[in-house]
């Protein structure tokens, strides 16, 4: 009952950067570069706080994607990252120290999470996760001071702001997109090596086969648990953003629905690529852009839930499969 | 004392709901090996029909007329119709949804890795929360009970009140398992439908015909789904979340009595509404996090026993 996954297999010595993944990072920037100028503040705030959530998608797909481990609970961990912010900001830490502490404090508390979830295989896994993520929010609401309990909490922001020399002191949600664009960056060169080293070859050999992954000498437990502490630390940070753009939070923003859109953005975008997550925050970022300017929908949910539906059919490796399939020639299985 | 029985009571009437939500998703997972995150949203839509077809046009439980009676009062004969049949309408609904599901979602699909299956139930799961929401709205509703309800509605047992709804709903459920446990030991479906369980392909080797056999088993639990959701009325008002809570519920109930085991999601079930009744008073848990101790329960059972109180244990060969 091992989850295995219809990926496209990429070879196990990624190519370093192809033709391809080099126009495609350029279109990706220039595209990144367009917001600031066509935007209100308003708005620009509201797409950040969009943008920061690849991260989460990133960090499911990591665990899903790479290492076969079904999560339903990483809206938790972009909630835990956010009240930490909230409190390590509180006691007087410069702000990118408080970032890097609730980055680790997230990463800890999956493993805490995780370690008896570890020890379920498959689909209990998704069972366990997907209670803590219908447990958090009234477990935080619980939590007084430090989550602000049932009506929120808001977050020091002040010091967020473009130091003076660089003379965006009226820009300050420029600035702020810009950050939060550089961190996300930096993390998706961390996983990009990370998922290209000896621990990336691993988490995936253990996907496909976990008998073989432990004959091969790969200690099991501790690989699992790694993949699901950096998993968890990279959903935090994203929660440390949101917390940082939006210096209101409350528990019901981290309810179970963010968890299972994070999820559904991770399949829809393409598991076990890193450019899916790409395309999965895309999906987040238009469904909802769209249904509101057309005013279709209550709730996008029904989006989400057809889209991940019809993924599976039309397209099992997920956006990003789409546009490699016809180099990897055919996807495994069907 | 008094108190202990009256909680145990309280206990027995939810404990009989995730039961019946947990003996579906064991039927699907028997017979496909497949956790039924949909499980239940499929019940939550039947509850709404139910909610539809009693419901009088025009009616507002709180200021909104429930969706859908409009069109009842004009297309279905005699709307509304009494509690009981509207129970028996929504039933009928949730056979024919999970039938759909089974024959043109999930067969094609048969396949494809368990991930890829999953996945299409968790998309389930948001696509038909979705729906009930843009379709019934966000607001509380409480379904009548089709048992007496009143104030004095109840049997006196050492002081304790045991509600005739408690007892209802459990008969309805030994009902259900006696016609289940019949209908599996006695008819050739229910023969083809353990033979799939035991050996899918050896079953489809000498003609068993493992899709249709699927279908009336998704049939089936999705049944059983809404008319678990039809009944909760007497002690819960139906939201489009009330399900999600419920779900973890019925999945901690079925993987406690073992994944594999009906009389295990019997039992899970009475387990599962037991702590979530008993553990916050006797343990000091606020009761916001009524469900803590379910899950805390079930990750218990799946570190100690994985496969269960009742489950079968697999052997592998290395």
């Amino acid at each position: 009952m091992t989850a295995t996954i219809d990926a496209v297999e990429q070879p196990l010595n990624a190519p370093r950067f192809t033709r391809r993944t080099k126009i495609g990072l350029a279109v990706l920037f220039v595209a990144l570069m367009i917001p600031p100028f066509v935007t209100n503040p308003l708005d620009l705030t509201k797409l950040s706080r969009l943008v920061v959530l690849v991260l989460a998608v990133l960090g499911v797909n990591l665990l899903t994607g790479y290492t076969g481990l079904i999560s339903l609970g990483h809206g938790v961990f972009v909630g835990v990252g956010a009240f930490a912010m909230a409190n390590f900001v509180d006691t007087g830490l410069p702000l990118v120290l408080a970032g890097i502490a609730a980055t680790l404090f997230t990463g800890v508390i999956g493993l805490i999470l995780g370690l008896p979830a570890l020890r379920v295989k498959g689909l209990y896994l998704a069972l366990v996760t997907f209670g803590i993520a219908l447990a958090f929010p009234p477990f935080a609401r619980r939590l007084g001071r430090l989550t602000g309990g049932v009506t929120g909490r808001t977050v020091d922001n002040e010091s967020f702001v473009p130091p003076g020399f660089l003379g965006l002191n009226d820009q300050v949600h420029i600035w702020r997109y810009g950050v939060c664009l550089i961190v996300v960056a930096i993390w998706f060169v961390i996983i990009r090596n990370l998922v290209n080293s000896r621990m990336g070859r691993a988490l995936r050999t253990l996907r496909d086969n976990e008998p073989a992954a432990a004959t091969f000498g790969i200690h099991v437990p501790y690989v699992k648990a790694g993949a699901l502490a950096v998993s968890a630390a990279m959903t935090g940070t994203a929660g440390v953003l949101q917390a940082l753009l939006n210096p209101y939070i409350s528990h019901s923003d981290f309810d179970a629905f963010l968890s299972l859109r994070l999820y559904a953005a991770a399949v829809i975008g393409g598991l076990g690529t890193l450019v899916g997550a790409i395309y999965g925050v895309l999906a987040l970022i238009v469904v909802p852009a769209v249904n509101d300017t057309l005013e279709l929908l209550d709730s996008d949910a029904v989006v989400f839930g057809a889209g991940l539906i019809i993924m599976t059919f039309i397209a099992p490796t997920g956006i990003a499969g789409l546009f490699t399939r016809e180099r990897a020639g055919k996807s495994r299985g069907h | 004392m008094e108190l202990f029985l009256q909680r145990c009571f309280d206990g027995m009437f939810t404990g009989a709901i995730y039961a019946s939500l947990a003996l579906a998703i064991v039927m699907i997972f028997r017979s496909t090996g497949l956790l039924n995150f949909a499980q239940g949203e499929m019940g939550l839509i039947g509850g709404y029909v139910s909610l539809t077809l009693l419901s009088p046009p025009g009616t507002s439980g709180i200021g909104f007329s429930i969706a859908g009676t409009g069109f009842a009062s004009k297309w279905v004969p005699g709307h509304p119709w009494p509690v009981w049949l509207a129970i028996v309408g929504a039933v009928a609904f949730g056979a024919l949804l999970g039938a759909v599901i089974e024959r043109f979602i999930m067969r094609p699909l048969a396949d494809r890795s368990t991930l890829s299956q999953v996945n299409v139930t968790i998309g389930l799961l948001i696509l038909i929360n979705g729906i009930v929401f843009q379709v019934w709205g966000p607001f509380a509703r409480r379904l009548p009970s089709p048992f007496p309800n009143g104030k004095d509605d109840y049997f006196g047992i050492f002081g304790a009140r045991l509600r005739y709804t408690t007892v209802g709903v459990w008969a309805v459920l030994i009902v259900v398992i006696i016609l289940l446990g019949l209908l599996i030991r006695y008819t050739k479906t229910g023969l083809a439908f353990r033979a799939i369980t035991s050996n899918r392909e050896g079953a489809s080797l000498v003609g068993v015909p493992i899709g249709r056999t699927l279908t009336v088993g998704w049939a089936m639990a999705s049944a059983i789904g809404a008319l678990a959701a039809s009944l909760i009325g007497g002690a819960v008002s139906l939201d489009p979340l009330t399900m999600l809570n419920l779900l973890i519920y019925a999945l901690a109930a079925a993987t406690i009595g073992g994944l594999d085991s009906p009389r295990g999601a019997i039992a899970g079930g009475l387990i599962i509404g037991l702590t979530q009744s008993l553990a916050p008073p006797y343990l000091g848990i606020p009761t916001e996090l009524t469900l803590l101790p379910p899950l805390a329960a079930m990750v218990l059972a799946l570190t100690v026993r994985p496969h269960g109180l009742f489950g079968t244990v697999p052997v592998n060969r290395v």
